[in-house]
């Protein structure tokens, strides 16, 4: 497996959540968070792979990437209920109309 | 694979879920409470246990799930974990306390408990962590319920957006964080920290250690506020429910702290980070401590200096010795009390007047004597006063810094102490001066509240006159990292 490709791959995932990020939708900076998070867990797929030993891949790095899975889900469930809270209060989903707190 | 009596204690936070919904439906809050604060007991309790079977005698135990280390999860507690999970625990047990009168006229308490007893056993998971995995999931699990209690009272705008800033920034460490671990699996191959130090430690620099190496600071320097990652702090904190932030600020934080030390040691020897931490703690402690100067704001004015205090801890980081280290420890401990009092103390005069801007506040303290007694032995702490316990951990710090050879550094840290007198004198003359004709009403909090801050200071006082006790902990822990190394690594091996 070529690790330009595989690792390319993540990289380009990860500059899309970064660019995502400094959009200023709510929604689009939490899916801009998990497409981070999904670059990760596709590094994480390709090493595993990489020590396939006797025609199977490392189990650790795919536990880890289903657990990885679990948890990002519990912030998009938390991230979500904070953006309907935070729409109930400022009526948009624009991140720059949250500007009551500074400094 | 035996499981030891007292780590079912992780099982708390499902266990006060149960039973606050049994609660709720049989219209008891009372037996919710007093459940809250069982369970908060049994921590302390789960602690003491565990230092008596065998780790007060230096050894380490092991506990693996579901297979051996170069393959599954595995708990590794020796005494550094200890002391961090120990203090851990403790202040939460004192703030389960404290929120059983504070939130009396809140709603939705089964899940305030519940997040909040999660909180802590993510805290203790993060601490006895013995790989990256056990690590990154409890790390999850505290930082999900700090960001929802953060934004816990959702009925206000400035908690949701708050929430919503922490959520952002601390779930993009964590991804981050998570990217680092890639690149270590990818590596060395495994997570588990003693297979790490054989593979990765003292192995030649490459760009890919680096690049690890700067993940690690972002991801765990975004939870323990350093400064270039500082922003989400100075929200979060304030708009938390006042017991939340106590225990943010007391020990969430450090937590952060807790897994960078940790992993660092485990990975790289101390001459690599040793000046990126004494850069990061001075920008961290001179920006906290400037930026506190002009709140207005008591609760946002702590915070500031819950940064500043960050920078005195890695101090002790960047000398990489165990004095430092010890100082470093000692600090966490203190600072635990120190700014746990001064939150919980600030939250009875919130509870009980309303408002947290120090300028309405003139002349509140001669109503309040008891909590404003122990706000002030709380600033005097924080300040580093001789007599408190605040300038024994301060003096162990730049003394330690003093002696690796970064004299200015241990001179900024003074001068940085002396800077912090200005903010904390002007919140005690405000409170002790003369009341204006329209103060704001306020008489003494609940009992059970001073209780608690007056207890949390009178432990300020003693550990300041009598430190023996809490420094030879430190002293064990801190060589528990550095002289035990090798066999924490051998531990599992």
């Amino acid at each position: 497996m070529d690790p330009t490709i595989w690792l390319g791959t993540a990289f380009a995932l990860f500059s899309i959540g970064i660019y995502c990020i400094s959009k200023s939708n709510m929604i689009r900076i939490l899916l801009g968070i998990e497409m981070i998070l999904n670059a990760a867990n596709f590094t994480f797929i390709y090493f595993a792979a990489q020590r396939a030993a006797a025609g199977y891949v490392d189990p650790l790095g795919q536990s880890f990437v289903f657990m990885s899975i679990v948890t990002g889900g519990c912030v998009v469930a938390v991230g979500l209920a904070l953006i309907v809270n935070a729409y109930k209060h400022f009526e948009t989903t624009d991140a720059r109309e949250l500007r009551r707190l500074k400094w | 694979m035996v499981i030891p009596t007292a780590l079912y204690y992780m099982f708390a936070p499902m266990i006060m879920g149960v039973i606050g919904l049994l609660a709720d439906k049989m219209k008891t809050p009372k037996l919710r409470d007093g459940v809250a604060i069982l369970l908060s007991l049994w921590g302390v309790v789960s602690m003491w246990m565990l230092y008596n079977m065998g780790i007060n005698a230096g050894e380490i135990l092991v506990i693996n799930i579901g297979g051996n280390p170069p393959l599954g999860a595995c708990l590794e507690i020796d005494m550094m974990s200890l002391y961090f999970a120990a203090t851990a625990v403790i202040t939460s047990f004192l703030v389960t306390v404290y929120s059983f009168s504070y939130m009396d006229h809140d709603t939705r308490l089964t899940e305030y408990y519940a997040l909040l007893s999660a909180i802590t056993v993510g805290m203790t998971g993060v601490a006895f962590a013995g790989d990256l995995f056990t690590l990154f999931i409890f790390w999850e699990m505290m930082g999900i319920a700090s960001y929802s209690l953060v934004s816990f009272r959702k009925d206000r705008p400035g908690p949701i957006e708050a929430g919503f800033k922490y959520m952002i920034m601390g779930s993009v460490g964590s991804v981050i964080l998570l990217f680092g671990m890639a690149f270590i699996y990818g590596m060395a191959g495994s997570l588990n920290f003693a297979v790490l130090a054989n593979t990765i430690r003292g192995a030649a620099l490459t760009p890919w250690t680096i690049i690890i190496f700067s993940t690690l600071i972002v991801g765990f320097g975004v939870k323990s506020a350093i400064v270039p990652m500082h922003t989400w702090l100075p929200d979060a904190h304030p708009e938390a429910p006042s017991p939340i932030s106590a225990l943010l600020s007391g020990i969430v934080i450090e937590t952060g702290l807790y897994a960078m030390i940790r992993v660092l040691f485990i990975l790289y020897e101390p001459a690599l980070f040793q000046l990126p931490m004494a850069i990061l703690a001075f920008a961290t402690m001179t920006l906290g401590n400037l930026l506190a100067l002009r709140q207005d704001d008591l609760k946002r004015m702590l915070a500031y200096s819950s940064i500043a205090q960050m920078g005195y801890m890695l101090i002790g980081l960047s000398t990489g010795l165990a004095y430092g280290l010890m100082g470093t420890f000692l600090h966490v401990f203190n600072h635990a009390f120190m700014k746990g009092t001064a939150f919980l103390a600030v939250g009875s005069i919130d509870h009980m007047t309303g408002t947290r801007d120090i300028n309405e506040l003139r002349g509140v303290g001669r109503k309040m004597p008891f909590t404003t007694f122990s706000i002030l032995i709380s600033f005097l702490g924080l300040a580093g006063v001789p007599g408190t316990s605040g300038f024994i951990s301060k003096f162990v710090l730049f003394s330690s810094a003093i002696g690796v050879g970064y004299v200015l550094l241990a001179v900024f840290g003074i001068l940085n102490s002396t800077l912090s007198v200005a903010y904390y004198a002007r919140v005690i003359m405000a409170l002790m001066g003369d009341a204006p004709e329209n103060a704001v009403e306020a008489k003494e909090a609940p009992p059970l509240m001073i209780t608690v801050t007056l207890l949390m200071a009178l432990v300020i006082l003693v550990f300041g006159i009598f430190p023996e006790s809490v420094t030879s902990y430190a002293t064990l822990a801190s060589n528990a990292l550095i002289e035990g190394l090798s066999e924490y690594i051998g531990a599992i091996l």
